[in-house]
């Protein structure tokens, strides 16, 4: 009992979820961010195979309410680092869901990874952000669509992947996650998705739209643009592999 | 109930504070006018400042641009220079620093904006910012807090704007959401299938008869009818929100003004319909400003009051000032934050503090923000003055600096910046005028041997010039340029329609219509291919029949689709073939007598009996008689009594023949009153001889055309042609009030060639030789494509010419083509300096039927010059379709009455023109009307952006941008009379509008004398000569003693 706790530290279950969280509002630096949302749920994968007991029922309807917690908060956050941070604590906490439904060991890592690789992107988009403008915070620096648009559109495809939109491996692992689940947990899920479907317009309209800015900014450089979309392009093929497509 | 006093008042405080208003027309007769024009009456940058206040507008171009322009050799550096120069002889001097030069790289080597004075940072902390010093420690205390709050909650500002600044919440754009929905309601012009109930009660009455019952309003807690119980007007209701919200009476005004000029497009539509009295919208459906403000008021009102209980914000005036006065700290943080000032390094931060709304976090950050603020703000200045002064090469200059020069130099920089977007305009105008004086040719020409073989009347119409350079290139063509309503204002009733169309400028009234009437027309001409459009079109528009019709006629649909995106041209050829061509017709010119109109009503009358008879009584034509109708007539018009004859023959009982008659009087309107009513309108038909030799007269003399008449004399009309384009009459003509030019050109032509016209302008000196024909013309501004009209009646003497004439317009229609197409097409462009004329035409033609073009022409985009002289003044340049132009000989009007005609009518059209292009130019979000491809129709008479928005007024994206920069060059427009000094000068100040115009420098005005060969240019308030053909900017110039 005491290892899954621990656990729910890693995959994070409200309250312990505030740890991760707190961890995220430390700190300051985006790398640091994108390796602790990369390393965190790894571990707690790792710890959850060793402990010698199955996901008692209970945690399933709690992981959810995390899972819809979080999304809800997603909805107030603006700073984008903590974006990435509500948003990866309340899609790993489904990590439970799936554990409870039986999934192997190397399905739960694949899960972990599609979920906080997105977000760990997100969290490092928040440097080019913060080198321009200060902070990455959504609202106050709109209307970036005009005048960076590399940084513009790696924003909002790293944002669609991280809310688990086709073709990316979130969406299909969410689906595999609905056919686990029961019909009130499915629906659960499927209203956390919409959560963060709203959220992430939210986040994109406040970074992307809005009056054009008066003092022009550099983009971010062609190579950087060309490396994201790499890694996206790459994570969108393997979500297409998850679904039986072959190279 | 309010007092009728107190209504008149509110009502003349509501219309005084529309006045800053731009009038917005329907789309269907686009009229370009100025978006400022309810500011004309102050200078140029004035109104400017004050658009820029009341639409959030900016007036001059940026920085960058003109940086741009003046890379590109578009700008008179000199001018440049001059004018910083003079900026700088009214400011203190700064020991070491070269301030002249200083200001000048400010404008042509730093990019962005040095910047306002920071607001919590002074001269002691940027001089410490300088010289790399810690900011000495400095309380700021809440009363300064509070101003900085206070700078934001200017007198008259609505109550809504500054709770949405300190609270982060969006009443006003909540506000505007509600107005607008309930305006498209309203106004809808037939777009929607279910109309607003008791729209003839007007807005306010309709609006709040539906806002009493509207249950979604209810359910957002918006309670409308606590607000709608207290009184009945719309006076009543602006005076009591008024009084709820705590504003004081003086400040009514101004805060009407804010509330009306902040949805401008809906506020202008409707500033504009409640004075168009032949509008048939607006005299069925009546509205006004005040209706629209109490409606406004009315939903801001409730939305403050919802707020107020949901978030306790206030919902009082008082309660602001309180909440400001008690709370400086926590008002100055919100205002920070949600007025977007944060810094963002500490905006989570703040946005944490002021949600918990705890005093003690507050006052715990609030000096620790403004410490880092006033740090950033130093830092952040001394690191811009230090680059401008390293691009000046004095970089070591600002830090000998002492905090007092710090401070002059702020203030200075500030001041200037403020000042220099008419810095830039000065001196990119100059550079314009430079090149325009220098190329006029003010000699005389040699008196002709022979007539031209045509003489060709266009348009003023910048687009003119272009196929006016290419037909004198091509044959021997003599052309003219007048307004092209051709000083006809007519009032146009055209085939099949029922309502006047004002062929003439806006800013002139037509006392006359012309009637059109078709020559024959059968009934086999009913269309079939139009009846089943009619049919297409209402299966659309209804609700249901879309679901169930899809299936079967989509296909349809979707044949039209293809062919109009994949084959344009030939598409549209095809479908024309498909309608019966347009009889031909004639125009009603002449008065008529009175006999004729009462024996016109009179056949009228006998129509509408025997459609009433079949119709109400079942009997056909064939069962009565002509002495019948003529009996039932005269009953109905009260000239018989007793039983009719119709009633005997069909054995009506007396209450049957009452009922009757009273149909024909009160349906079918055959009574004395109306019968009244018809004579007087019939009275406005055509014209008299007198009129008509007047406007003949008044329009040859006008452009010198007295003598020396061609065989053929071209009247050309303008128009364009695109598809799905609700800008399409943006591209008509502006002197024919958003029309086609083609009907005022048949009128003067039919006019002008009647025998007893050309005898009384005989009498007059002008002798119009009798082999000289008129002949209207039209001149497709998108296809470049020139057609003559109305050749059936060409004498016989003349068909043996037609094939000539056709050659060379069409000739120069291609080249025209050819030059313009290199504009739009990049393709084209890059293909060489001119396109083969033949696939140019094709590719214009195939522009004017792509519904998918969004600038099938760029219209009058980069007009820039008015020239009002002969032709040969301009003939040998080429103008690049800029310049409007208006033939003139000053010999010919020794009075100068001509001349002010021209300056009062066509150049007022021309600067309305030059001045929308202008700000739709330099910010075409606020003054212009975005890009056309997120526009939908809204009520079938304007554009919205997206489903819901302001009605966009001005020019959209496409028409002055290109590539996201001005493609319009923004320059005011530049006039330049061809005539001596002393008769120009007489006539501008005899034309009051036109002398405020250039007073106040809305227009820019040059004279070129042609007997002295000297150019006197208006410039800072006074005449200044110059001579012409000087190069460049180095003329000499001194003021003249006048």
């Amino acid at each position: 009992m005491t290892l899954l706790l621990i656990v729910a530290l890693f995959l994070p279950l409200f309250p312990l979820s505030v740890v991760l969280n707190g961890a995220m509002g430390l700190l300051r630096e985006p790398v640091l961010r994108c390796l602790l949302l990369l390393a965190w749920p790894q571990l707690g994968v790792m710890l959850l195979q060793l402990a010698a007991q199955a996901v008692p029922p209970y945690v399933v309807p709690w992981a959810l309410a995390t899972a819809g917690f979080y999304a809800l908060r997603l909805l107030t956050v603006r700073d984008m680092g903590q974006w990435a941070g509500f948003l990866a604590t309340s899609a790993l906490a489904l990590t439970w869901a799936l554990a409870a439904g039986g999934a192997d060991r190397a399905e739960l890592h694949a899960f972990a990874f599609w979920f906080s690789l997105p977000p760990a992107l997100v969290a490092l988009l928040a440097r080019p952000l913060a080198r321009r403008f200060g902070a990455a915070y959504a609202g106050l620096q709109g209307g970036l669509i005009a005048g960076l648009p590399r940084l513009s559109g790696m924003l909002a495809l790293t944002v669609l992947a991280a809310v688990a939109t086709p073709p990316f491996p979130g969406f299909f692992a969410l689906l595999n996650l609905l056919q686990m689940l029961d019909w009130t947990g499915a629906l659960a899920v499927l209203a956390i998705w919409l959560v963060w479907g709203w959220a992430a317009t939210r986040l994109l309209q406040g970074f992307l739209f809005g009056a054009e800015r008066a003092v022009a900014f550099v983009d971010i450089g062609r190579a950087s643009a060309l490396v994201y979309a790499g890694v996206l392009g790459g994570f969108a093929i393997a979500g297409l592999m998850l679904t039986g497509w072959r190279l | 109930m309010l007092a009728l006093g107190r209504r008149l008042k509110i009502r003349t405080l509501v219309h005084v504070a529309g006045e800053p208003i731009p009038f917005f027309w329907p789309m269907r007769t686009f009229i370009h006018h100025n978006p400022l024009y309810g500011l004309e009456h102050l200078p140029f940058e004035q109104a400017v400042a004050m658009g820029e206040r009341l639409f959030r507008a900016r007036g001059y171009l940026s920085r960058a641009l003109q940086q741009r322009h003046l890379a590109a050799g578009k700008l008179d550096r000199t001018a440049l220079e001059r004018q910083v120069a003079d900026f700088l002889a009214s400011q203190p001097d700064i020991a070491g620093l070269d301030l002249q030069r200083l200001l000048m790289t400010l404008l042509t080597e730093i990019e962005t904006p040095v910047g306002a004075p920071p607001a919590l940072a002074d001269a002691v902390d940027i001089h410490a910012a300088l010289n790399g010093f810690a900011l000495p420690s400095r309380e700021i205390g809440g009363a300064a807090l509070a101003v900085q709050v206070g700078a934001d909650m200017l007198p008259g500002r609505p109550l809504h704007a500054i709770v949405d600044m300190l609270f982060g919440t969006e009443i006003g754009a909540t506000l505007d959401e509600l107005v607008i929905k309930s305006c498209l309601d309203f106004f809808d012009e037939g777009q929607s299938v279910w109309q607003m109930p008791g729209r003839e009660k007007g807005l306010f009455a309709a609006w709040s008869a539906v806002a009493r019952r509207n249950l979604r309003l209810f359910i957002r807690g918006l309670h409308i009818k606590r607000i709608l119980a207290v009184d009945d007007t719309p006076e009543g209701i602006i005076s009591h929100v008024m009084d709820e919200l705590g504003v004081p009476e003086d400040d009514w005004m101004n805060h009407f003004t804010c509330e009306l000029t902040r949805l401008h497009g809906w506020a202008g539509f409707i500033r504009w319909r409640a004075g168009a009295k032949h509008y048939h919208w607006a005299r069925h459906y009546p509205a006004d400003l005040v209706d629209y403000l109490a409606i406004r008021l009315v939903l801001g009102l409730a939305l403050l009051r919802e707020h107020a209980e949901r978030k306790g914000t206030p919902a009082k005036l008082a309660e602001l000032a309180h909440f400001v006065e008690s709370n400086p700290a926590e008002a100055y943080l919100r205002r920070e934050f949600h007025g977007g000032h944060v810094l963002p390094e500490m905006a989570h931060a703040v946005e944490d503090a002021i949600a918990a709304r705890r005093p003690a976090r507050i006052a715990r950050l609030l000096p620790q923000y403004l410490a880092r603020k006033r740090e950033h703000e130093a830092r952040h200045h001394a690191a811009a003055l230090r680059r401008l002064a390293t691009c000046a090469g004095m970089a070591d200059a600002p830090q000998h600096l002492v905090p007092a020069d710090v401070a002059s130099l702020t203030d200075m920089l500030a001041r200037f910046e403020r000042e220099e977007g008419g810095i830039w305009l000065e001196a990119l105008e100059a550079h314009y005028l430079g090149r325009l004086l220098h190329g006029l040719d003010l000699t005389w020409p040699t008196p002709r041997e022979k007539r031209p073989f045509a003489q060709v009347m266009f348009c003023i119409d910048v687009r003119s010039e272009r196929i006016r350079r290419h037909l004198e290139k091509v044959g021997d063509y003599q052309t003219f340029g007048i307004a092209g309503f051709f000083g006809v204002p007519v009032s146009f009733i055209g085939l099949e329609k029922g309502s006047e169309t004002h062929l003439c400028p806006v800013v002139a009234s037509p006392k006359n219509v012309v009637l059109e009437l078709a020559i024959a027309r059968s009934a086999a001409d009913e269309a079939f291919v139009s009846t089943l459009e009619q049919v297409f079109h209402e299966l659309k528009a209804s609700v249901l029949s879309p679901f169930i019709t899809v299936e079967a006629i989509g296909l349809l649909f979707g044949l039209d689709m293809f062919g109009k995106s994949l084959a344009p041209l030939a598409y549209a050829r095809w479908r024309q073939r498909l309608h019966p061509d347009k009889p031909d017709s004639r125009l009603l010119l002449d008065k008529l007598s009175r006999e004729q109109a009462e024996s016109i009503i009179r056949s009228l009358q006998r129509a509408l009996i025997v459609k009433a008879v079949g119709r109400e009584l079942g009997i056909q034509r064939e069962a009565i008689t002509d002495e019948m109708i003529r009996e039932l007539r005269e009953t109905a018009l009260g000239n018989h009594a007793g039983a009719t004859g119709f009633a005997r023959a069909f054995r009506l009982d007396p209450e049957a023949e009452t009922r009757f008659i009273e149909c024909l009087q009160k349906v079918y309107r055959i009574n004395r009153g109306y019968a009244q009513i018809q004579l007087e309108r019939l009275g406005r038909i055509g014209f008299t001889l007198d009129e008509q030799v007047h406007f003949v007269g008044q329009a040859l003399r006008s452009i010198g055309l007295v003598d020396g008449f061609s065989r053929f004399v071209l009247l050309a009309g303008h128009g364009s042609t695109s598809e799905n384009n609700p800008y399409e009459s943006a591209l008509d003509c502006g002197a024919c009030g958003g029309n086609h030019g083609i009907t005022n050109a048949r009128v003067l032509a039919q006019i002008a060639n009647k025998p007893a016209v050309r005898a009384r302008l005989r009498e007059q000196g002008i002798a119009i030789p009798d082999d000289s024909w008129f002949v209207p013309a039209f001149h497709n501004t998108t296809t470049d494509e020139l057609r003559v009209y109305d050749l059936d009646l060409l004498p016989p003497s003349h068909l043996v010419y037609t094939e000539r004439l056709n050659n060379g317009l069409q000739a120069a229609s291609r080249l025209c083509a050819a030059e313009r197409m290199v504009t739009l097409e990049e393709a084209v462009a890059a293909s060489g300096e001119h396109a083969d004329p033949a696939s140019a035409y094709r590719l214009a033609r195939r522009n004017a039927m792509d519904w998918s073009q969004v600038r099938p022409e760029w219209g009058l985009a980069r007009n820039a010059a008015f020239v009002i002289g002969r032709r040969h003044v301009t003939g040998q340049l080429d103008l690049e379709g800029r310049v409007f132009l208006h033939s003139y000989d000053y010999r010919c009007d020794p009075r100068g009455r001509l001349l002010e005609n021209i300056l009062a009518g066509p150049l007022v059209v021309g600067q309305w023109i030059n001045m929308e292009h202008y700000f739709s130019a330099v910010d075409n979000a606020h003054y212009g009307s975005g890009s056309k491809a997120y526009h939908n129709i809204a009520g079938r008479f304007g554009v919205m952006t997206g489903n819901l928005s302001d009605l966009r007024t001005g020019l959209p994206a496409q028409t002055v941008l290109k590539d996201g920069a001005p493609y319009h060059e923004p320059l005011r427009l530049l006039t330049v009379i061809e005539a001596p000094i002393a008769h120009a000068r007489a006539a501008i100040e005899g034309v009051v509008k036109i002398r405020n115009l250039v007073h106040n420098g809305w227009l820019r005005m040059a004279v070129v004398d042609p007997e002295t060969h000297v150019a006197h240019v208006f410039e800072d308030g006074a005449w200044r000569q110059r001579p012409l053909h000087a190069a460049g900017g180095a003329v000499e110039e001194k003021e003249l003693a006048l």
